[in-house]
């Protein structure tokens, strides 16, 4: 059979985003975006019973432990984020070793070192990645969403599954700048990029 | 109303999906096709009758646009006062068994 070479996954928000400067010019930008592109994703559910020696299995082979409350932890550009009980959304940056075969690269590695105890499957293509920051990007987010973002109540590493403009998105926190890293489904990357793009213009958006 | 989910905080009614009633025990016997046997009652109750109580009252939510776990949710209907909010799989982990219960009675 003849070998099947796959193209490399397509930006998300290549069609929507428009680098540059948006809505309000003067002084500088409230809000900054980028795509993260590149990006290696895989979701890795436990076993009945399992979560424990998930836990320890994902220490010993990557170095990285899961928590077991919303948050978001990492070693050397991959993180793994609670995303619901038993339930973790594995991170690889560009250019992370286990992206180098491919973004199955991840997958393959999470299905190896956790063999038995957990089920993994690869989500490379099923997200776009935003990574926001900016003065006033948490004016921004919160026209759309109805989740407390101030330093008291959410902090570095902190991560939630909610809803964003009536459009699920998972976020963390990524610094105290502020910065966050959001993905919504793929389906939904128009959408959303409307709903920034309008929601951030008042105080001027630079998408680089 | 909010809810506040045991994994996820306190969130907005709208991120969760109203799943039905938490106090119907699904029986563990396989039915029977007479009305009036007690298996036949047992099955009609399970499936189509339900309490509709102008207070207190235990159902099933699940966090659809969170961490999509199902919770079990004491409120009052009247007042949308909450009065606690479970893990459903803990909770019916936590609950004597039906077997039990049977051997009680």
């Amino acid at each position: 059979m003849a070998e099947i070479a796959l193209s490399p996954p397509l930006s998300a928000f290549a069609a929507l985003a428009r680098h540059g400067r948006h809505g309000r010019a003067e002084g500088p930008a409230g809000v900054v975006v980028e795509e993260l592109r590149g990006l290696a994703l895989a979701t890795v559910i436990a076993r009945k019973g399992r979560a424990a020696d998930l836990a320890a299995a994902c220490r010993a082979s990557f170095g990285v432990e899961p928590a077991s409350t919303p948050r978001r932890t990492a070693k050397d550009g991959l993180a793994v984020v609670w995303s619901g009980p038993g339930q973790w959304l594995a991170v690889a940056e560009k250019g992370h070793p286990l992206t180098a075969g491919g973004a199955d690269g991840l997958a393959d590695a999470l299905r190896g070192a956790l063999a038995g105890l957990a089920s993994v499957t690869d989500q490379s293509d099923a997200r776009g990645a935003l990574r926001l920051s900016g003065p006033r990007v948490r004016d921004a987010l919160a026209k759309g969403l109805a989740l407390d973002l101030h330093p008291r109540a959410f902090r570095p590493g902190d991560a939630a599954s909610t809803w964003c403009a009536l459009i699920d998105v998972q976020l963390w926190q990524v610094d105290a700048a502020p910065t966050y890293d959001l993905l919504v489904a793929r389906g939904f990357a128009g959408s959303f990029w409307h709903w920034l793009e309008a929601s951030a213009a008042e105080f001027g958006l630079e998408v680089r | 109303m909010r809810i506040t989910c045991p994994h996820c905080g306190e969130r907005g009614n709208e991120e969760f999906a109203y799943l039905g009633d938490a106090t119907v025990r699904r029986p563990d016997d396989a039915g029977a096709a007479r009305p009036g046997a007690p298996e036949f009652e047992r099955w009609m109750d399970y499936v189509y009758l339900r309490d509709n109580p102008a207070g207190r009252h235990r159902e099933l939510w699940q966090h659809v646009h969170g961490c999509r776990a199902w919770l079990v949710v004491t409120r009052d209907i009247s007042t949308h006062a909450i009065f606690s909010v479970e893990d459903a799989r803990a909770a019916a982990l936590a609950r004597p068994s039906l077997v039990a219960r049977d051997a009680a009675s």
